[in-house]
């Protein structure tokens, strides 16, 4: 007999494809229909389990075939890689490697290997401190990296609009485009970035023991490797901090830093203290850079003092028809923006046709006046 | 007379037998454990079906793990890459979706282990099932059914994410009890009662707030 006259439970019919199919596409190959009707128990038992198949519902993913297609001969390029790797490593070891280079290697690494434990127990460095090189070495990506060795802060701009503005004696790293769903960079030294604003990609900030994650906002971070601190520093929204998970010792909390707040990390006992308001601090308030002194809210300023005043705090050149704009007035908060992001709500407030280019550390406006 | 259709019979039996032998090649063709053996000898045609098969069913899985999409696809080719590089030390006797359902998993597992920064608890136990069940709207005619399958949906998402997963892999990926035991890395009996427990509570909820609906099994023998 069928096998269905013996089904006692949900499950049995939940799992039956062809009552599935039943209640999901209407098709009744097996007559279902007739067959509940028989018996007025095993017609609740059938609708307990239409209805929870109802309820059951998991969306649909839409993946055309094109799709697909395109997917499988990424796997295949993904195949060409993984076995090219793979050759290579065998490659490695047919070639056989004379003995002797083997004994004068493994002496060449127990010197080394004895040498750094040696001048690791000397030095004052505790275990848990985590170095802008290892933080880059964990990586696997392909980084930049942009070094400020000049007496003068130095503006980035990196792929996804945000602006960097680093200070003298400091590193970055970042991928020349972000891909995937994370935006990260390392630094060492201090800088100030400026995040475009992007709530699907969050940005981190690698420092020292630390990680700062934000959505879109503007923020300064220290994290000098010869120094005993880490300081973050924010300017306008909601900018979050942990410790990098490198440091093994530490609590996982996460602190929460909001604008005109400050946290100063002590590397040496791996502790964090929060500062509510930053004009309280005295080392903060000797150590306010110049951009966040500056202030972008302008309110009917001329466009030559805007100007004046993004060159102060990006340091960069703008180049633009003065002769042209010399009567234009703007009103606009650009304090929240990046520095791509500053330039772009000032050439649309503009208008008429004025176009702004960057060129390096060099902005170029084109206008013919405002309107 | 006899003899000649005799002969005839068996004439057409033999080719009853070799036709519906070849029917059953054709579509054995096409059987994931034909494929399977295939793929293990360097059919990349074989390869190709088993990936068209299954791709769009384990980025509905791997969505269910992590949200993120872009992550998920590159784990999914990352799992059918080392099915073809691996192809030699694949084993022969294995559920073939089980096995990729099981690898996809393992994989966004052990993502997540490397990019647990912002991450509360890093062990592969934390995944966490994150779909949630939505109704199928357009089956359901009147307002009671509507009701009844609205609440019976809110019961089904307010389950834990381990049943939740349980129930999905069992009717949605049409896993069996074992096979979902070895994805989930629990015992036979363990994947039974999450199963069982999931169905459980619903049908207690369930009853005591729809009384007319009889649930219980042993009421319909």
């Amino acid at each position: 007999m069928q096998k269905r006259n013996n089904y006692t439970e949900i499950e049995d019919f939940l799992t039956d494809e062809s009552f599935q199919l039943w209640v999901l596409s209407k098709i009744d190959e097996e007559g279902w229909e007739e067959w509940t009707l028989e018996n007025r128990q095993r017609a609740k038992l059938v609708e307990d389990s239409r209805l929870l198949l109802l309820a059951m519902k998991v969306q649909d993913v839409n993946l055309p075939s094109s799709e697909i297609h395109s997917a499988l001969e990424a796997t295949w390029e993904k195949i060409e890689e993984k076995e090219l790797l793979l050759r290579n490593k065998s490659f490695l070891k047919v070639n056989k490697i004379p003995r002797y280079w083997l004994n004068s290697a493994a002496a060449v690494l127990l010197f080394v290997f004895l040498s750094v434990w040696f001048f690791k127990g000397n030095s004052l460095k505790s275990s848990s401190e985590v170095t802008y090189k290892e933080l880059i070495a964990e990586t696997d990506e392909g980084l930049l990296e942009q070094t400020n060795n000049s007496d003068k802060p130095q503006s980035i701009t990196l792929s996804d609009g945000s602006s960097v503005l680093l200070q003298p004696n400091s590193k970055l790293s970042y991928p020349k485009i972000f891909t995937g769903n994370e935006r990260k960079v390392y630094l060492s030294g201090e800088g100030f970035f400026e995040i475009s604003k992007n709530p699907k990609k969050p940005f981190y900030v690698y420092a020292n023991e630390i990680v700062t994650k934000v959505v879109g906002t503007s923020f300064r971070v220290k994290a000098y490797s010869d120094q005993p601190d880490v300081e973050v520093l924010v300017r306008t929204g909601k900018v979050r901090v942990k410790s990098n998970d490198l440091v093994s010792d530490v609590k996982k909390e996460e602190i929460i830093l909001l604008p005109n707040q400050a946290l100063r990390f002590t590397r040496k006992d791996l502790i964090f203290n929060k500062i509510n308001n930053i004009t309280e601090d005295e080392i903060l308030v000797k150590s306010v850079g110049n951009i966040e002194q500056l202030s972008f809210e302008f309110t009917d300023i001329p466009v030559e003092q805007i100007f004046e005043t993004i060159e102060q705090a990006y340091l960069i050149d703008i180049d633009y028809p003065k002769d042209k704009l010399k009567d234009c007035r703007l009103t606009t908060s650009l304090s929240d923006q990046p520095l791509q992001e500053k330039l772009k709500i000032i050439c649309k407030s503009i208008g008429n046709d004025t176009k702004c280019e960057m060129v390096g550390n060099q902005i170029i406006i084109t206008s013919r006046g405002c309107e | 007379m006899p003899p000649y259709i005799r002969v005839k019979s068996s004439v057409l039996i033999f080719i009853l037998t070799t036709m519906s032998n070849q029917i059953i090649k054709k579509s054995k063709g096409f059987n994931d454990d034909v494929l399977w053996s295939n793929l293990k000898e360097g059919d990349e045609k074989s390869f190709s079906i088993l990936f068209e098969r299954y791709y769009k069913d384990l980025i509905c899985y791997g969505n269910s793990l992590s949200p993120f999409s872009e992550k998920v696809q590159d784990c999914v080719q990352d799992v059918f890459a080392d099915v073809w590089v691996y192809r030699n030390s694949l084993q022969d006797n294995v559920v073939v979706k089980a096995y990729l359902l099981s690898s996809v998993r393992k994989r966004i597992a052990r993502l997540f282990e490397r990019d647990h920064i912002f991450r509360k608890t890093t062990s592969t136990e934390a995944i966490e099932f994150l779909f949630d069940f939505s109704i199928e709207n357009e089956l359901v005619e009147d307002e009671v059914t509507a009701e009844r399958v609205l609440y019976l949906n809110k019961l089904l998402n307010d389950l834990p994410p381990r049943q939740k997963e349980a129930l999905y892999l069992r009717y949605h990926q049409g896993l069996s009890v074992e096979q979902i035991a070895e994805l989930l890395d629990v015992n036979y009996q363990s994947a039974n009662n999450l199963l069982y427990r999931a169905l459980l509570s619903l049908r207690k909820e369930w009853k005591g707030s729809i009384p007319l609906i009889l649930l219980i099994s042993s009421s319909v023998l």
